[in-house]
This record gives structure tokens, sequence and C-alpha cells, in this order.
């Protein structure tokens, strides 16, 4: 197997341009994943009996193939970018639940006591107090989403999507492994970076926990 | 050169006789799609539109890949805005997008069209086809004059398996019913043009259906390998002369003639359309589209670029 | 919604859906030797490498990171290169699953390891074991929690994961979800896609089982 540098050295607008709508579906997934999963993580943390069927059916969920998700939103959405993105976000939801979740659990008692005898109403201590500390948590659950998110993208290939996905199909077609593995380093290359740049997102946000460290 | 097969033989006069006659339906089709139209973008001329551009959708083969981007060249010539989506599936994923509007313009082969709306269909003459595919599709698609360059369905297998059991014909294969493993695309299992009329037409019945591509690596590869004995293949495929496979022949006629029609969404077909890609259907060869294929397949050609390139070199874009 | 869902149980539950090649017995079947071997070959690299870097405490940083890179690889792409690189055979399916199950495990049980207390091991040492003994006496059956996690996630992911080996012309459940989607037949989808989940759930349910009979037998 040898790889046709000349190829890639040809088609860097087109690996850009794939690149930049593999990464579109991707984060979108995350961002959608996350509106949805907060709030459902905070009636979860707060009613306890709704815990256990909200993150079951995240669990039940994840365990279906990602292909047939989106095979069977094909009747609702079409072959659009928006059974991509939907698909997708349905496999954010299984990471992004669990971890908000277990985030605001960790919350000391003491802080959460600490604004309500300062007066503060649940919805201000949750959102000074509580998101704010669980944020550790929820960024890790927020980084592993999106690093999954990128890799699943391309089995959006299957349905005529999938970004660097597309590149992984015209290589089997015509039995050609440089777009593949142009295609797979790629999608490991993006995942790197946006991995990184959520650790770099995670530290300008939680000034405290650099503090902290330091001391 | 690709192996014809002897139930589809395509004369030359028959074509274009077949070409002529086929012009006048789609504005039949589009006259009786139009009024009942459920985007209600045309009309009662059945006249679509153009001028938005157009999307062209292709199925998960390179040559279909090819084809659009052929439509592309052509139709972007004539100065329409054109966006291919390629390698999306099979027929049965690309047809509803047509109608549901993700895709205004799809490359099509006639017989498995027509085989695909209407499943009892017997016509296998390029004119009565095209009369047919007409009548069957649905409100708001119509198909334009089909093109000279034609890609049919082939059953193949290994020079040593034909020996071994003595098969020149699909009728031989009925002589060893429940021996033979066939491979082909997963719809091939479900579709007349495959293991459904092979029972019907000529009684084969297989050990064992499996699951391939279309005259991808999968198929050929586990031709070669034995692991099936009988491959559906493409009669545009050049590795069917240089691996030697040998094509069985259809006598009772259950492939069809398979020449690449357009089927596009009323919406978009304007006589800007119908006109490039008619240019094209008449310059098109099924020499030329072989040659494409192998330039993609085995040189490593971009689709798109080997498309551009054959169409200026024809004369059809500027 | 509730045809679909009627159509289902149909699908499920006809006689001549359960028999022959295509049939779910035969296809289920398929799907279980993937899966379990692929886990097997899985847990048979990473639990030595998981243990061994969590033992010596060297190659920490590779330990920690590859469950990222682990889940950054594109299954897709990966199973066609290696298809282009070997052929038509299982190795592209196997390498692929293998790839996949390996950092969950080789993370956990590092991750395991790293949570058995400094002064447990340095008392099981001033009591006079030997490092392998420390290692299967007391580091195993203290990391065991997390291991059995990594292993029950792993085989979760490739339980859905082995959807893939339909692709390149094999088995498995995957078969109806490649070929429904081939012939636009949902209920086919959706009841390979049920199959699937309910294999990965039963497998995850026996996985916990066994954790607790473990945990019961644990020493103290």
């Amino acid at each position: 197997m040898t790889v046709e540098w000349d190829w890639i050295a040809d088609h860097t607008g087109e690996l850009t341009a794939l690149s930049v709508s593999h990464l579109q579906a991707a984060l979108t997934a995350v961002l959608l994943g996350l509106l949805i999963s907060l709030p459902l993580a905070v009636l979860a943390h707060r009613v306890r009996q709704l815990r256990g069927p909200l993150l079951g059916i995240a669990n039940v969920l994840f365990t279906i193939p990602s292909i047939a998700i989106f095979v069977l939103l094909l009747p609702v959405s079409g072959l659009t970018r928006t059974t991509t993105v939907t698909g997708l976000t349905v496999y954010t939801l299984v990471v992004l639940l669990r971890n908000t979740v277990d985030g605001l659990d960790a919350v000391p008692a003491k802080a959460r006591e600490a604004a309500k005898a300062m007066g503060a109403r649940p919805l201000r201590t949750l959102l000074t107090v509580e998101l704010p500390l669980a944020l550790p948590v929820i960024m890790a659950g927020v980084r592993i989403a999106t690093v999954m998110s990128i890799s699943l993208v391309s089995v959006a290939t299957y349905i005529g999507d999938g970004g660097l996905g597309q590149l992984f199909t015209d290589g089997f077609q015509r039995n050609f492994p440089t777009p593949v593995l142009a295609g797979v380093v790629l999608t490991l290359l993006l995942a790197l970076v946006a991995d990184a740049l959520l650790v770099a997102v995670e530290y300008v946000l939680t000034p405290w926990n650099r503090k902290g460290r330091r001391a | 050169m690709p192996s014809h097969l002897p139930g589809s033989p395509t004369p030359r006069r028959a074509v274009l006789g077949g070409l002529l006659a086929a012009a006048s339906v789609p504005a039949l089709a589009a006259c009786s799609g139009g009024i009942t139209s459920l985007d209600g973008g045309g009309d009662l001329s059945g006249g679509g539109s153009s001028e938005d551009g157009i999307t062209i959708g292709t199925a998960n083969f390179t040559e279909n890949q090819i084809l659009g981007h052929l439509y592309a060249a052509v139709l972007k010539d004539a100065g329409v805005k054109v966006r291919v989506r390629p390698n999306i599936g099979s027929r049965e994923i690309l047809f509803p997008a047509v109608r549901g509007g993700e895709i205004d313009l799809l490359p099509e082969y006639q017989g498995a069209l027509l085989h695909h709306l209407d499943e009892k269909a017997k016509a296998t003459e390029e004119g009565e086809m095209q009369n047919r595919i007409a009548m069957a599709l649905p409100a708001g698609l119509q198909i334009l004059p089909y093109g000279l360059a034609e890609n049919s369905d082939a059953f193949a297998v290994t020079r040593e398996t034909a020996e071994k059991y003595g098969l020149s014909t699909l009728d031989d294969l009925a002589r060893h019913n429940g021996k033979l493993t066939i491979g082909a695309l997963p719809e091939v299992k479900t579709r007349v043009v495959g293991v459904v009329g092979l029972k019907d037409v000529y009684g084969v019945e297989f050990k064992e259906f499996k699951s391939l591509d279309s005259s991808g690596p999968l198929v050929k590869g586990a031709l070669r390998k034995g692991d099936v004995d009988v491959a559906n293949l493409f009669t545009t495929d050049t590795d069917i002369t240089a691996e030697g496979w040998v094509v069985l022949g259809d006598p009772r006629n259950l492939i069809p003639g398979q020449h690449v029609v357009p089927l596009i969404a009323d919406r978009r077909a304007d006589s800007r359309v119908r006109k490039a890609l008619a240019r094209l259907g008449a310059v098109l060869t099924t020499e030329a589209l072989t040659e494409l294929n192998r330039l993609v397949d085995k040189e490593k050609e971009d689709a798109d670029d080997a498309a551009v390139a054959w169409a200026r070199k024809a004369g059809l874009v500027g | 919604m509730g045809e679909l869902l009627m159509d289902l149980g149909a699908w499920l539950t006809s006689g001549d859906q359960w028999s022959g090649v295509d049939g779910i017995a035969n296809r289920l079947g398929e799907h279980l030797e993937y899966s379990l071997i692929a886990t097997v070959i899985a847990a048979a690299i990473a639990l030595p490498t998981g243990l061994l870097i969590g033992h010596t405490g060297r190659g920490a940083f590779l330990a920690i990171n590859l469950s990222s890179f682990g889940r950054a690889l594109p299954t897709v792409g990966l199973i066609v290169l290696v298809f282009l690189a070997s052929g038509l055979s299982m190795t592209p399916v196997y390498v692929s699953l293998v790839a996949l199950a390996v950092p969950s495990i080789v993370t956990n049980t590092y991750a395991g390891m790293r949570a058995v207390d400094p002064e447990t091991r340095d008392a099981a040492r001033g009591q006079g074991m030997r490092a392998h003994q420390v290692l299967l006496r007391v580091e195993i059956p203290l990391a065991l929690p997390l291991i059995m996690t990594g292993l029950r996630l792993a085989l979760v992911q490739v339980v859905a994961t082995a959807t893939i080996a339909a692709y390149v012309s094999f088995g498995g459940l995957g078969r109806y979800v490649f070929d429904g989607l081939a012939q636009r037949d949902l209920v086919q989808v959706l009841g390979g896609a049920v199959l699937v989940a309910a294999v990965a759930l039963v497998l995850d349910l026996a996985l916990a089982a066994l954790q607790r009979a473990l945990f019961v037998n644990r020493p103290a």
C-alpha cells in the first residue's frame, strides 16, 4: 500500500472543504447535545426518580448502531444535513447527560447551603454556584462528546454526507488507499485540535481551579 | 471492450430511432405531472426552471458519479448553477430524494428505473421502455431523452467456474440449483433483474446470496477468491475482459437494455437543461463511458476532472 | 410510527425470519462471534498493557491519552484502509473492532491500578510480598471494579460497531441494517438495530452480574 503524495497535494482544496463540513456537523451536534442535556441533567439531578429513566434511555440510545440511526431518520429529514446532525446529537447525549449529572452531584453541599443562606434563589444558585463548580466534569463530557462526534461523522457517508467520510467510500470503491488514509489522519487531527481547544476553553472559564492548582 | 449481452443487442439504428421517438415523451409526462404537481412551481405547460440551480445526486458507484459530473459539466456550460452530491446510495434511497426535493436530477438507467417503478414490466426495447417509464413515473418527475451509452447488468463467472459447471447462459445455472453462490448489491436480492427474475424466468435457485457491491472491490474480490460463483457486474466494467470472466448469456431477455437516461424533477426541467443533456446523450457512447470508468477506477483520476476533460474534447463544453 | 412498530413485531416474530443463512438466529450467532472474539483479543492485548503501566507507572501518558485517540479513530476509515491493504477477509473487521476496544480497556485498567492506595501497596510489600504477589493479590483485586467498567464499555462499543462487518460483505446483525438501507426497508433496519441494542444490553448486564459475583469472592 503506497501513499500517493501527489494526490494529496493536488486535493488540498477538496480536503479542506471536507474537513470544514466535517467539523461543522460534529460541532453543531455537540452544541445541540448540550442544549438538550443541560436542562435534562438539572432535572435528573433535582428529581431523583427521573434520573434512572433518563440515564437509562440515553444508555440504550448509545447501543444502537449509528448507521441505523441515520437510516431511520431518512423518512423524517431525508438526505439532508439535518439527518446527519440529529443522528450525531443522539450519540452525544449519553456522555453529556451523565457527566453533567455527575458534575452537579459533586457540588459540595456547603456551597449550595451558603448560596441559600445568602438568599439566592434556586435558579441563581444553579447558574452562579452549581454549574460553575460542576464545570470541570461537564467539560470532560464535552471533550469526550466532541472527539466521539468528530469520529462518527464519517458514518453518514452511507447516506451521502459524512464530510471526510466521503473519502472512505470513494477510496473503497476505487481500491485507492490514499484518500482513505488522508481522511483518517485528518479526522484524528481535527479531533486532537478540537480537544486541545476545549482544554484551553476550560482553562479560561475556570480561573479558580487554576489558582487552586498553583497554590 | 465490454462484452455485450446476447439478450440486449443494440444496433445503432434502433438506438437513434429510440432517441427520436423518445424525445416527444417527456413533454407528455410533464403535462400530466404539471397539473397535479405538488411543488406548485410548474405551470400547466409543465415547464420548470433551472434558474435557481440544480442539485445532481449520484449513486454509490464510480460510473454514476462520472455521469453526474458529465451532467454538471454540460449544464454549467449552458449557464445553469449546479451542485453535485456524489456517492449517496442506492436507487431505493435516491429516488425518494428526488421526489422529496433534496435532489433535482439523477443519472438513471432505463431498464433498472423501469423495474423500480413497475416490477412486472415486460418491455425491453428502448423506445417502449422510455414510454413505460414516462407513464409509470409519479407526478412531479420526468425522464429526458435517453442517451447512446449503455451499461447493462451482467451475470459473470470465472473461466474455471464456467468450465467446471459447463456454464455459458443463465439457463445453465438452473442445472446446478442449490449449489452456487451469487454475489451482488443487497438490493439485487429483491429486484426482478436479480434473484427474483432469475428464479421466475430461468428457474435458478442459489445456495446463498451474498450482499456485496456494484461491480466494486467486494464483488470482484469475492469472485476472484471463489467466495461467490456468480457475480453481478456492469458491462462497462473493464475488469470483465481484463480478468477473462465469462458473462452468461440471457436467451430469455431477463436483462433489459440499460441506456443512460436523466431523471429530473418537473420543477427544474426547462429547455436549457433538456437541450444540454440531449446533446450529451447523443455524443457519449458506451465505449467513451467505459474508458471514463477506467480512467477514474484504474488511473485514479477524479470523476469531475475526467468528466470535464472528456466533455471538452468532445466539444460539448467550451 | 405505530405501523412501523407493528411491522417490526411481525418481522421479529415470523418463523421464516429466524431460519436460514439470512435468518435472525444465524445473524445473531455471527454477531456474537465477531463481538466476543474481538473483545477477547482486545482484552488479551489491553489488560496486560494496562496492568503493566499501572504497576510500573511507566507509560502513563500513553494510557491516559490512548482512550481519546481510540475515540477519535474513525472505524469506517480504518476498516476500509485495512481492507485495501489486506484484501477480502475478516481481518479488517477484527482489526477495527480491536482498535476500538483496546483504548477503553487500557485506560480503565490503568485508572483502576492508580486508584489503589499507595499505602496499601506499601503495606503488602512490608509484609514481604513479591512484586507479582502484590500485583495478583492486592492491586488487581482492588482495581477490578474499574477494569470491569473498561471491559463492559469496550464490549458495548464492539457490539454496536460490529455492524460494520456487513459493509465489507460479512454477516452479523449489520447485514439487516446495510441491506435494509440499500433496499430502503426500514423495518429490516429497525429490526437489526433493535437486535444489536438488545445484544449489547444483555451482554452488559451479564458482565455486570459477573462483576458482582467476583466482588463477593474477592479477598478481604
